[in-house]
C-alpha cells in the first residue's frame, strides 16, 4: 500500500466484518516510532485460525476468508525494522471480551517507512461506510493529540445520522483543524 | 513462448519451475505488492525484487506467467517449496531491473 492510512483502513474493514460495534484505531508517535493499533469487540478469532491470517495463502483466491490486508501489514512494518502483534479472544470461549487487537510498530527513520497518508478520509470513509458502529479516534504525536469519538458526535447530533453529507464533512473538517492546529 | 523457452534465452537462472510450460504474455515490473496484485496481469513476466513469501501468494492471485527476481536477488528455501507447492515459477537476474526487463522485451 502506498499510504498506512490504506493499511488502516483495510484492517478496520476486518473489525467491520467481524460485527464489532465499537472499533479503536490508535496512533501513537514518537520521534522515531509509529504505531498503529487497530482493536475491536467483535467476534474474534479461534487460535487455530488466527495462526493463518499472517499467512498469505489463508487468503487467496480458493480460500478467501480476510484480504491481504494482514500480510502486507506485517511486511510493512517488518521492512522498517518494526514489529508485528496480532491476538484474539472468539466469543464462543470469551463471551463477555471477546474481539480482536492488531497492533504494527514502524520504525520512522527507516527509508522503507510509507507516510501515514490522508489519514482524514480513511477515517470519515469508515465512519460514513459504518455509521452505526463506535468509531473511537485518537493520534497522539509529539506535538499533540487529535481524537475523536463518535459516541459524543451522536449525543450532539441526536436523531441526524453520521453518514448524513454535511455531517461527514463536518467531521472532515473537524479533523483536518484539529491537524493543522498541531503541526 | 513459454517460462522454460524465456529462461533459456534470456539466461536466468532457474528457482523453481513446477509449471514450465506456462506459456507468456506481456510483462509488468513492480514491487509495491498490493499495487501490483490490482495492475499485472494474466500470463505476464512479473520482474520485481521482493523475495519473501507474499510474492507467491500475489503471483497467484495475478495468475502471472512466472517472476524474475532481478538484481541478483536470492530466495530462500522455504518459499522456493512453497512456491513448487502453488504451481508459481520462479525465475533469477543478475542483471539490474531495466537490463532485465530489456531481455524479455527482446525475447518475448
Amino acid at each position: 500500500m502506498k499510504e498506512l492510512s490504506l493499511n488502516i483502513l483495510d484492517i478496520a474493514m476486518n473489525s467491520v466484518k467481524a460485527k464489532a460495534d465499537t472499533v479503536w484505531v490508535t496512533l501513537t508517535e514518537t520521534a522515531d516510532t509509529f504505531k498503529m493499533q487497530i482493536a475491536d469487540n467483535g467476534c474474534g478469532m479461534k487460535e487455530d485460525f488466527l495462526k493463518t491470517v499472517t499467512d498469505p495463502f489463508s487468503t487467496t483466491r480458493t480460500t478467501r476468508k480476510v484480504g491481504m490486508g494482514i500480510p502486507f501489514l506485517l511486511l510493512a512494518a517488518e521492512q522498517t525494522g518494526g514489529s508485528f502483534e496480532i491476538t484474539s479472544k472468539h466469543e464462543s470461549e470469551y463471551p463477555d471480551s471477546h474481539g480482536t487487537v492488531t497492533t504494527a510498530v514502524f520504525n520512522k527513520n527507516s527509508i522503507d517507512f510509507t507516510p501515514l497518508g490522508d489519514i482524514v478520509s480513511t477515517v470519515t470513509t469508515l465512519i460514513q461506510g459504518s455509521p452505526d458502529i463506535r468509531w473511537i479516534f485518537k493520534h497522539t504525536l509529539p506535538e499533540g493529540e487529535v481524537s475523536l469519538d463518535t459516541d459524543e458526535l451522536k449525543e450532539v447530533l441526536g436523531d441526524v445520522p453520521l453518514d448524513n453529507a454535511e455531517v461527514i464533512l463536518w467531521i472532515k473538517g473537524y479533523l483536518e483543524e484539529a491537524y493543522s492546529e498541531i503541526e | 513462448m513459454t517460462v522454460k523457452e524465456l529462461s533459456e534465452k534470456c539466461n536466468f537462472k532457474t528457482a523453481a519451475m513446477p509449471d514450465g510450460d506456462r506459456e507468456i504474455d506481456g510483462c509488468y515490473i513492480g514491487d509495491l505488492l498490493s499495487w501490483v496484485m490490482g495492475r499485472a496481469e494474466e500470463n505476464n513476466v512479473w520482474i520485481t525484487i521482493m523475495s519473501n513469501q507474499n510474492i507467491i501468494a500475489v503471483a497467484s492471485l495475478a495468475d502471472v506467467a512466472c517472476i524474475v527476481l532481478s538484481e541478483g536477488v536470492t530466495v530462500e528455501d522455504s518459499i522456493l517449496r512453497l512456491a513448487e507447492e502453488k504451481g508459481v515459477n520462479i525465475l533469477l537476474s543478475d542483471k539490474r531491473t531495466y537490463e532485465t526487463a530489456v531481455a524479455v522485451y527482446e525475447t518475448i
